[in-house]
Parts: C-alpha cells; sequence; structure tokens
C-alpha cells in the first residue's frame, strides 16, 4: 500500500505505511494531514487511517517485536537513547561505557569477553553485565555517538555487526568478532565484524538515521555505510564502476550484498564527518 | 522518477527512484547505497554536454570535480544519496525558474536539469567570505540539496537580508547583492555578522538553520593541531 499525503499545500510521498508510522511518530506527520491510497473513494485524514496502518504493517517488523525484556527507544533518530527494564535476577551485557542511567539495585561485572579477538576489533574489550537483584531494575544506555539505534530478536539466526555497532543484548546472545578476511582489506574500513548468535534480545547503534533494506537478488552499500546484515547473505568488496569510477567517483569501495535478507544502512558515517574538520584543526606553530 | 526525503531533519537521506530509462547526476561521494542493477558512470561535467572548462570550474567552486551518472539500464532500481554533514534536504522541482544554489548544497539533479556555474562577481565574492561561485540549475525536472541543519524557506516580497552562511538555495528571479550588516564596517564586524546577502524581487530563498563555517570554527580550536 502506497500513501499519499497532503498537507501545507503540497502533496508528498507516496509513503510506505511503516514509513507513515515512523512519519507520525516522529512528529513529521500529523493526525490531521490529509491522505489517501489506492481504494479509497477520496481524501481522508490520517487519524482515520490508523487502524489500516496498523494492519499493514509488515509481518516481519511484526516478529522484529519479540522480545525478552520490555525496552524503550526515544529520541530516534538522531539521538536514540535505551531504556531496558531488566526482569528480577536476569542479567543484560552492555558494550562498555554506555550506561548512563540506572537502578541502584543493578549490580556491574565488567567481563573480558573473547580475549585477544574482542581487543582486535576495535571495540573496547570490555562488555560490562548488569544483573537485576533482589527484583527488577531499569538501565539507561548511550551509545558514544549520537544517532539511530535498532532492535532485533535473534531466535537461532545470526547478524553481524560493523565493529562500533553492538550495544547491548540477552544473555543468551553470543558475541564474537569473526575476522572477515582480506575481502575487507582496501576498504579502509575496520577488518572486522561482530558475529551475533543465539537466541534473545540484540540492540545495535549508528552515527545518523538507520535504514532497514531488504535484498533480494543485489544490493550495493558504501563500506562505511554498512550497520549490520542476516548472515546467509554473501558479501564481497568491490569497485563501483569503471577504473575511474574508482579513484574519481569520490564513493571509495562498496560492498555487494547478494541473496536474501536485510542490511541496515546508515545515512551518515564518523569517518567522513572527522575528514570535514580537518580544515578548521589550528596548524602547528 | 519518485524522490523520497527520509529520516530528516537531522539526518536526511534522499531515496531516488529510477524506472528503466531513467537516470540521475549527483555530487560525488553522495551515495550510500543503491541497487546493484544501476549503471555507474564518473564524469568530470554534466552527460553528453559541457568541455574540460566545466571540471575547472568545478574545481574553483570548491566542489568535487566529478559527477556520477546513476542508469537505470532495463530494470528499475533505486539510490540512496545523503551529504557529510548532519542535516535535512529538500527536494525541489524545477520548472521554467532556475535556481541558485551554494556550491556545498548540491546533491542531485535530473538529466533534464543544466547545470551551469554563476561567478557571483567580483565584488560580491571578495568579500562574502563563501565560496565565489554559485551553481545555477535550470531547465525542468527534480533537484535534490542538502543543508546543515534544517531547511526553510523564505518567500521574499519587496526585500530581505540573509546571512551569507544560511543561504541554501535560491530562485533567480530574486537579485542580490552582499552588503556589509549595519551601517559601517565597524558594526558588522563587531557584530559578528560580517557580511549578508540583500535580495530584491520576488521569490524564494532556502535557509539553512546553521551556518557549518561557524561550526567548524566552533570546532578547530578543540582539535589537535595538523
Amino acid at each position: 500500500m502506497q500513501i499519499h499525503i497532503h498537507r501545507n499545500g503540497a502533496n508528498e510521498g507516496p509513503y510506505s505505511p511503516e514509513q507513515v508510522r515512523q512519519m507520525l511518530a516522529a512528529g513529521h506527520l500529523q493526525p490531521q494531514d490529509l491522505a489517501f491510497h489506492a481504494g479509497l473513494a477520496s481524501w481522508t485524514t490520517l487519524a482515520a487511517l490508523m487502524g489500516e496502518l496498523a494492519a499493514a504493517t509488515p509481518p516481519q517488523a511484526a516478529a522484529a517485536d519479540n522480545r525478552d525484556m520490555e525496552y524503550q527507544v526515544e529520541c530516534r533518530p538522531d539521538f536514540a537513547f535505551l531504556t531496558v527494564h531488566i526482569p528480577g535476577g536476569q542479567t543484560l551485557k552492555v558494550e562498555a561505557s554506555a550506561m548512563a542511567t540506572m537502578s541502584t539495585n543493578l549490580r556491574m561485572k565488567t567481563k573480558v569477553r573473547g580475549g585477544l579477538s574482542r581487543f582486535l576489533t576495535g571495540e573496547s574489550l570490555f562488555l560490562n553485565e548488569f544483573t537485576a537483584e533482589g527484583g527488577p531494575g531499569e538501565i539507561g544506555i548511550a551509545p558514544g555517538s549520537p544517532g539511530d539505534l535498532e532492535h532485533v530478536y535473534l531466535d537461532g539466526n545470526t547478524i553481524f555487526l560493523q565493529s562500533s555497532g553492538f550495544v547491548a543484548s540477552g544473555m543468551g546472545v553470543q558475541v564474537d568478532s569473526k575476522w572477515q578476511g582480506f575481502k575487507g582489506f582496501f576498504s579502509g574500513e575496520s577488518l572486522f565484524l561482530i558475529r551475533c548468535s543465539g537466541k534473545g534480545d540484540l540492540w545495535f547503534n549508528t552515527f545518523g538515521a538507520m535504514i532497514p533494506v531488504d535484498v533480494t537478488g543485489d544490493y550495493v552499500v558504501d563500506t562505511g555505510h554498512i550497520v549490520a546484515f542476516t548472515e546467509g547473505l554473501e558479501y564481497e568488496i568491490g569497485k563501483l564502476g569503471g577504473l575511474k569510477s574508482l579513484f574519481f567517483s569520490g564513493e571509495g569501495l562498496v560492498c555487494r550484498f547478494r541473496g536474501e535478507g536485510r542490511v541496515w544502512i546508515q545515512t551518515r558515517q564518523l569517518p567522513s564527518f572527522a575528514w570535514w574538520t580537518y580544515p578548521f584543526r589550528p596548524t602547528k606553530n | 522518477m519518485d524522490i523520497t526525503i527520509v529520516q530528516g531533519p537531522g539526518s536526511a537521506a534522499a531515496r531516488v527512484m529510477l524506472q528503466a530509462g531513467e537516470g540521475i547526476t549527483t555530487e560525488g561521494g553522495a551515495m550510500i547505497a543503491m541497487s546493484s542493477a544501476l549503471h555507474v558512470e564518473t564524469t568530470t561535467r554534466k552527460r553528453d554536454s559541457g568541455s574540460i572548462m566545466g571540471a575547472l570550474k568545478r574545481l574553483v567552486t570548491g566542489e568535487s570535480i566529478f559527477l556520477n551518472h546513476y542508469t537505470a539500464h532495463g530494470r528499475a532500481g533505486e539510490v540512496y544519496l545523503a551529504p557529510t554533514l548532519p542535516g535535512d534536504m529538500l527536494h525541489h522541482e524545477i520548472d521554467g525558474v532556475p535556481l541558485l544554489v551554494q556550491a556545498g548544497s548540491y546533491v542531485a539533479s535530473a538529466p533534464s536539469v543544466e547545470m551551469d556555474i554563476r561567478w557571483q562577481g567580483f565584488g560580491k565574492a571578495m568579500f562574502s567570505g563563501e565560496s565565489a561561485f554559485l551553481i545555477e540549475l535550470s531547465g525542468q525536472g527534480p533537484v535534490v540539496l542538502s543543508s546543515f541543519g534544517a531547511i526553510y524557506p523564505i518567500v521574499v516580497e519587496g526585500e530581505h537580508i540573509v546571512d551569507t552562511g544560511h543561504i541554501v538555495a535560491f530562485e533567480s528571479t530574486l537579485k542580490y547583492q552582499v552588503v556589509k550588516a549595519g551601517g559601517s564596517w565597524i558594526t558588522a564586524i563587531a557584530g559578528g555578522e560580517g557580511l549578508v546577502c540583500k535580495f530584491q524581487g520576488n521569490g524564494t530563498v532556502w535557509c539553512q538553520s546553521h551556518n557549518a563555517g561557524s561550526f567548524g570554527q566552533a570546532l578547530g580550536p578543540l582539535l589537535k593541531p595538523r
């Protein structure tokens, strides 16, 4: 279903029901804005379409709503902040130094995970484990970079994250780094991916907003904009277009995904932003 | 061609859906993801037109010299475009009235849109502190622009003043003049406003909520010397 919006005297869209829901949630659309989709006799308000929008949410997104722990993500997509409610006696793994606030009954334990391999991912060596003692507790988690945050429920499937993407997970999720091999050697990106498998909640973050892309067949993503992807997709680092494009397109190297699965991309990337500051840096002497 | 701006205003990206046979020209480095069916070509000029002068002109604007052309051969495809800095994007349909765009804000345009470089003029350029050139987009078709921070349109009827660092684009029906803010050089400089752009006539100016140069200058002293 494609939804057309009319507001402020102009037409917008069409958008998918999921996009409309997100834009409503973010305040970019208002319930009183006019909407239309094929099958309707005339324009109506978005408020009148709420039921339909919920029903049109794709089943995949519904499956992603599975969770072991209750959580909220607020202030998406620019300043996403995660709050997880940990039931009494249960434990949550959290990226080191990402805890912003917590209940006093949460006990923190620092774990070294995976030894050297985690050290090499460039991800901090430590994951902290927060256990709720004597009753439930709440933890507020803020990733280092401003950006977006996504939750996925793993149920035997596997997701690869770029090395700085991990935020938190349930204890049933195994977090390992995976050698990417020479495929990534020339990309200028981190050589390592974090492999998350098992069963339970997983949260990961981006710099900039996150866009999930369902791949059927082939899809190309700039290496600096990959956040995560599902196992089963084949991936290969390559150049974009002809030889001239390799040197002059400004696109660097790209990752080609093949098969069926999902790739999450980010709308900004930290290295480009850091490079942008270069001319503003003071010169020596 | 169908263009949707998603995730604005802080982290906007433009999703461009191309039907078979359609194409789009983008600033080098703007592509973040795309269907692999799209054909990519890198040139120094707008496709099938212009000359080496185009590249030289692009060089002096401070823009990337190279443009990428994405074409859907045979079957439809999509490309996501995004700028480097946090901020919003604008999808505008040019229909006869040319648009003058601040060099750093150009992201993409349809092949039916002509691109040219317009020199701001000696006096205007020397003192504006911004790029001495503007990109002129004319003809017909969609263009995509980006801003640092949010974008807001101002409809000018008569006269209006905008700080040079806050201009994203404006319609060519407007005459513009770079002038001192305030009556004298002392107030212009001491007031921190320097030079401003005075628009005259009828038309729309799109402004950005923040000035990237000011942000860079605020950040610079905190960074390690290079």
